[in-house]
């Protein structure tokens, strides 16, 4: 049987790798794009440039479901528990902001923002949330 | 779930470390066990009960009995 300190520590730190390495991608892209090098690039650079930077997202969830499932069943239950709190809080939000630019004048807001949300959300409720109940 | 996991870890002088790499889980799960946080699978409810030889009853209550 293979010892869960050493599983732990390699699940996690093949998940500190991947980490860096999507968000690195991600921040790269977007650091890009506040500096204005995409301002020009055309619409169909523009959509495409939507799908790229979607694959370091869609790679940090698929990161995240790996360690979920590397993971002991109480720390599977949390993280679970928690990626689900996060999320509904995440998209509720952005229902609500949504509707407040729709029918009240709020400020627009990119819905790529719902990104970043989701994980400060996530940091939030993670100290909060410390049952498999 | 109520269970004496505490006690049958300190009579073998074991730290939560120790059980749960024995478990082969975490700190954390033992943690959570013994405080009541965590309710086991019947997979790793068996494995405990082998890691200290004793039947599922004797650590765990049943909460349905």
């Amino acid at each position: 049987m293979e010892l869960a300190s050493a599983k732990g520590t390699n699940a996690h730190k093949k998940y500190l790798l991947r980490t860096m390495a999507f968000m690195g991608g991600y921040v790269a892209i977007n650091a890009a794009a506040i500096t204005g090098a995409f301002d020009d690039i055309g619409r169909t650079a523009g959509l495409a440039l939507g799908l790229v930077v979607a694959a370091p997202v869609a790679g940090q969830i698929w990161a995240t479901l790996a360690l979920m499932g590397e993971s002991d069943e109480f720390m599977r239950a949390l993280l679970a528990k928690r990626f689900i709190v996060a999320s509904g809080l995440a998209m509720a939000i952005a229902c609500a902001w949504g509707f407040m630019e729709s029918y009240g004048d709020a400020p627009h807001v990119p819905a790529w923002m719902i990104y970043p949300l989701f994980w400060a959300l996530f940091g939030i409720v993670s100290p909060f949330i410390r049952t498999s109940r | 779930m109520r269970n004496r996991l505490k006690v049958l870890r300190a009579e073998h002088g074991w730290t939560q470390q120790d059980l749960g790499d024995r478990l082969g889980v975490s700190r954390q799960a033992v943690n959570a066990l013994e405080t009541e946080k965590h309710d086991p699978s019947l997979d790793l409810a068996y494995r405990i009960a082998a890691v200290f030889g004793r039947p599922v009853e004797d650590i765990f209550d049943n909460p349905h009995a």
